[in-house]
């Protein structure tokens, strides 16, 4: 910086030589650097003002923009997206053969809270408490006043209850779309669609999953979006599932019996028209699985497929049909059927100690259901063959039915299938399998002797399965069951018009410890109708039934599930649109009553 | 400038101050304030209580003492600028020990009849020190290290202070006002190209240490970055205050729903709508227009803070005035930009509308010092 002197020697001199005060120039100087240093400031002043303004007006303009962009913009609001993959709600129907809904979806809210939000606390969680009695004040109000930004308070919410807490009207109290599970029919159908619950769950959705049954074992398949939510489409009829139900509800009553199950399954195509479990559950309300105890007695337990039981004389069907297929009976040929037999250390008995006699004809041994009768049978056809037989009728492996707990559900047999095994198992003793084994095989048997899978799913197309025994035998065994109903221990079960045919199958049940309750039976009724060109088969079972109308309590299948069985086809068979065959008088032999 | 060098003799005196107001502010102010008025009339649902009547009793007292002390020459105010800034130190040091607790910050004194708040005080006589400061100080120092650091201490002790509390917001405006202040006093371009180069360096290393071992700030608070960056993805936690705002604000339009038709903040959708966010219920009602316009009032306010300030030859007259007119733009402008989601919550209100009293107060104070310095400014010679 170039200053210019306060006292300039030339000029003082020049000043000197002129007398004036060389004083005041210096004042003089120093008042004009004064001005130029202030004036200085003030120009540096100025421009600093004048960047700041810039920067103002900059930052007016931002805002006012700002301002004007937001004033154009739709206001929307936000939606969250959910961390990780977005959760599919959507689940598609499940309906019955005639597009029927039996599982749909419901829109409902959820309820959770935000305590931050929250205004007065102590007034939402007392007003929460009264609007759900299960919910508990203090608890409630310890969540909300405790460090919990978020927690849920309900997953579902009806629309009253959800203006209830409208009314409340906390900010921190909030509401999510959800969609739900709905069970149209309640327990009509609940062991087969099981249960759905949610899975994964977000404010804005939740995950609905499969937790049993078809919901679970079709879960992959209903959650598809590729599918497009077309429904799931059951082999099972609605209107005859009501009818079955009913009745085996009231059946089981009037029994007294524990629990009971009916499996009604098409013979040609194995399709289930109607399965159910008493006692059963509702699908909307499931109940939580029994932690304790025989899980058996749990209302969820699914008789008609995970009760594997002895299933008791209806086996001995197969034991003929099998011997008549291999050509070492006729139906008229005589067996020697003295009782006791004796095995070994084993004595073979009859049902009360009857004795048949040494001349029982292979019919009257499925009509009187001769244990010995058909044992005898069973040693003559060999314990390799009859496992064999018994495996191609698909007992020995678990049912491939299209429910999750079908797998879990495999029939129980000794390991070692000594004579003795061949014995027992040739009246349905040391063998189990579930009511559902007992149709497919029913149905393999007696439609004309082709195997059928059985499938909860509706088949559109007819394929005849791998042939088992001959349409011969096939037809044998029709008539010989034929009989059973209408001269033997099962008639009760005669239907007018329907030509029932079955075989009750009674077996004590195991004790925990090894041996049978002598008190405590299964009963089982396996039936098909009409005899002379099968459609369906029926099996009910009746868990621990005892007839009390007589003197004392009658626990045998005829007394018990044959009647029940009996009810359902009278109800059900109209409903599957069977109609009545009007029966010559030439079958005179044929007695329409209950003896 | 001493005023020894201009005429003092025609500054006017006694009464006649009146005349010499700068009446076009104190309009101004006037305007704004009605706007707040209506605004808290509306978000209590149509009524002057609770919040009305209380900012309007408050409006006239702060007027009366802002007349007061635009009678009391500024030369007073100017050798009066030390002990108001040691008192406001000392009443923050006081809120630090013996201070109440609110909201989870430690803010105000309980005086009895009053609340005070010292560190709305602090932003005043924050620029009153500065002013006086380079008023003392000679020219050719200003950029001197060591005349440089004094000022430095003076702003960052109240600073400190208040972030104790914490109040961020107040912190900010303070650096802020105070930084101004030293830049239109004519400190070296320098020094603020090296500090803004220093804190971009620190954001820069901020951002830079996500992740790794030597992260510089806590996860939560990076959370509350991405909050204010993409208030979307948090919308009922952290986000909700800006969100719920910007649909206000989009809900408007440009001529908005009308008067006390406003959704968004009557209906409880936003927390503080009577305080920090009220600007949104103004932009909900009046839409666009209504908003813009008050962006217009305030705009007005400065640019006549400005003008007193160019045309005042007193240097402490002038920078005080600046400072003040600063002090004011950062509150509307931090305000507005975190209501539009510009700039992140910080608790910072729209002065003279948000219902609030020691800010009201003290902002009116301080336009108070603005009309002393005005009506007392030297007029030639």
């Amino acid at each position: 910086m170039i200053r210019t002197p306060l006292r300039p020697l030339a000029r003082i001199l020049r000043a000197r030589e002129t007398g004036e005060n060389p004083d005041a120039i210096e004042a003089e100087n120093l008042r004009l650097r004064h001005e130029a240093q202030r004036d200085r400031a003030r120009m540096q002043a100025e421009g600093r003002l004048l960047v700041l303004s810039v920067f103002f007006f900059c930052a007016f303009g931002v805002v006012g923009a700002r301002m004007g962009l937001m004033a154009a913009s739709v206001p929307e609001e936000p939606r969250v997206q959910a961390g990780g993959t977005a959760i599919v709600a959507q689940r598609a129907d499940i309906v019955d053969r005639n597009g029927r809904v039996l599982a749909t979806n419901m829109f409902t809210h959820s309820l959770y809270a935000q305590p931050p939000l929250m205004i007065d606390k102590e007034k939402a969680a007392r007003e929460l408490a009264k609007i759900f009695p299960e919910l508990d004040e203090q608890k409630l109000l310890k969540d909300f006043t405790g460090k919990r930004k978020f927690l849920w308070i309900r997953k579902k919410l009806s629309p009253e209850q959800k203006q209830a807490v409208h009314d409340i009207g906390d900010p921190g109290l909030l509401f999510g779309p959800r969609e739900m599970r709905l069970y149209p029919n309640g327990s009509l159908a609940a062991h087969i669609l099981g249960g759905a619950s949610f899975g994964r769950e977000g404010v804005h959705s939740a995950e609905v999953i499969g937790v049993a049954g078809v919901e679970r074992a079709f879960d992959d398949y209903l959650r598809d979006p590729a599918e497009e939510g077309r429904p799931l489409q059951l082999s099972i009829d609605l209107t005859v599932q009501s009818a079955v139900r009913e009745v085996l509800y009231g059946g089981m009553k009037l029994m007294n019996a524990k629990g009971a199950a009916a499996v009604l399954m098409d013979v040609h195509t194995g399709e289930v028209l109607s399965m159910v479990s008493l006692p059963d559950f509702d699908p909307n309300d499931r109940p939580p699985p029994l932690l304790k105890g025989d899980p058996a007695d749990s209302p969820l337990f699914n008789r008609a497929l995970q009760g594997v039981y002895e299933l008791g004389s209806t086996f001995k069907i197969f034991t003929v049909s099998q011997a008549m297929e291999m050509g070492m009976v006729r139906p008229e040929t005589m067996v020697d059927a003295n009782a006791p037999m004796k095995w070994g250390r084993f004595k073979i008995h009859e049902f009360q100690n009857h004795n048949y006699g040494p001349l029982l004809s292979v019919t009257d041994v499925i009509v009187k259901s001769s244990n010995v009768g058909t044992a005898k049978i069973a040693l003559r056809i060999g314990g390799e063959r009859q496992k064999a037989f018994l495996g191609e009728l698909g007992f020995l492996q678990p049912t491939p039915i299209e429910m999750v707990e079908a797998p879990g559900a495999a029939p129980i047999y000794p390991g070692n299938w000594s004579e003795i095994t061949t014995i027992t198992a040739s009246y349905g003793h040391g063998i189990a399998a579930s009511p559902m084994h007992l149709a497919a095989a029913y149905s393999s048997l007696l439609n004309g002797g082709t195997r059928v899978v059985p499938t909860l799913l509706r088949r559109n197309t007819v394929e005849k399965g791998k042939r088992i025994v001959s349409e011969e035998t096939s037809r044998a065994a029709r008539e010989m069951l034929r009989q059973v109903v209408v001269r033997g221990t099962a008639s009760f079960g005669a239907v007018a018009g329907y030509e029932v045919a079955g075989k009750t199958g009674t077996a004590n049940k195991p004790k925990g410890n090894g041996g049978y309750y002598q008190d405590k039976n299964v009963n089982t009724f396996a039936s098909v109708f009409p005899a002379s060109d099968p459609k369906y088969v029926l099996i009910v079972t009746m868990d621990e039934a005892s007839d009390t109308s007589g003197d004392e309590p009658r626990r045998t299948a005829g007394w018990t599930a044959v009647p029940v069985a009996a009810e359902v086809i009278r109800r059900a068979a109209p409903l599957l649109g069977l109609a009545p065959i009007i029966e010559t008088p030439d079958l005179t032999a044929v007695r329409h009553t209950s003896n | 400038m001493s005023y020894l060098e201009y005429n003092v003799k025609r500054v006017p005196t006694g009464l006649s101050k009146i005349l010499y107001l700068n009446w076009p502010l104190i309009l101004l102010l006037m305007a704004v304030a009605s706007v707040g008025f209506l605004m808290l009339y509306s978000v209590a649902g149509g009524s002057l209580e609770p919040w009305a009547e209380p900012q309007m009793k408050r409006f006239a007292l702060g007027m009366a003492a802002m007349l007061t002390i635009a009678m009391v020459p500024i030369w007073f105010w100017r050798n009066m600028a030390g002990l108001a800034y040691g008192v406001s130190i000392l009443l923050l040091l006081a809120v630090e020990f013996f201070g109440t607790t609110g909201m989870g910050a430690t803010r105000w004194i309980d005086l009895g009849f009053m609340r005070l708040q010292p560190s709305e005080l602090t932003k005043i006589t924050l620029v009153m020190i500065l002013a006086a400061y380079y008023d003392w100080l000679d020219i050719r120092r200003t950029s001197h290290p060591l005349w440089v650091a004094i000022p430095l201490i003076l702003i960052l002790l109240p600073t400190f202070l208040v972030l104790k509390q914490p109040d961020l917001g107040t912190a900010i405006l303070l650096v802020a006002g105070g930084g101004t202040v030293m830049f239109l006093a004519g400190v070296s371009w320098w020094y603020f190209g090296v500090v803004i180069a220093g804190v971009g360096g620190l954001v820069f290393a901020v951002f830079a240490s996500r992740g790794t071992d030597w992260q510089l700030i806590k996860d939560y608070q990076f959370r509350r970055i991405d909050t204010f960056l993409d208030p979307s993805s948090d919308p009922l936690g952290a986000g909700y205050h800006i969100t719920q705002s910007k649909i206000a604000l989009g809900s408007g339009g440009w001529t908005g729903r009308g008067f006390m038709q406003g959704t968004q903040s009557r209906l409880n959708f936003l927390p503080e709508k009577h305080t920090d966010f009220i600007f949104t219920t103004l932009a909900e009602e009046f839409g666009f227009l209504g908003a813009s316009s008050l962006l217009v009032l305030y705009g007005l306010i400065i640019l006549f803070c400005f003008y007193s300030a160019f045309s005042n030859k007193d240097r402490f007259g002038s920078l005080l005035t600046l400072g003040i007119g600063t002090t004011f733009f950062l509150f509307f402008a931090i305000n507005m930009s975190m209501v539009m989601g510009l700039a992140p919550v910080v608790g910072v209100p729209l002065p003279m509308v948000s219902y609030g009293g020691s800010a009201m107060l003290v902002l009116l104070v301080a336009f108070g010092l603005t009309q002393s310095a005005h009506v007392h400014r030297p007029r030639g010679r």
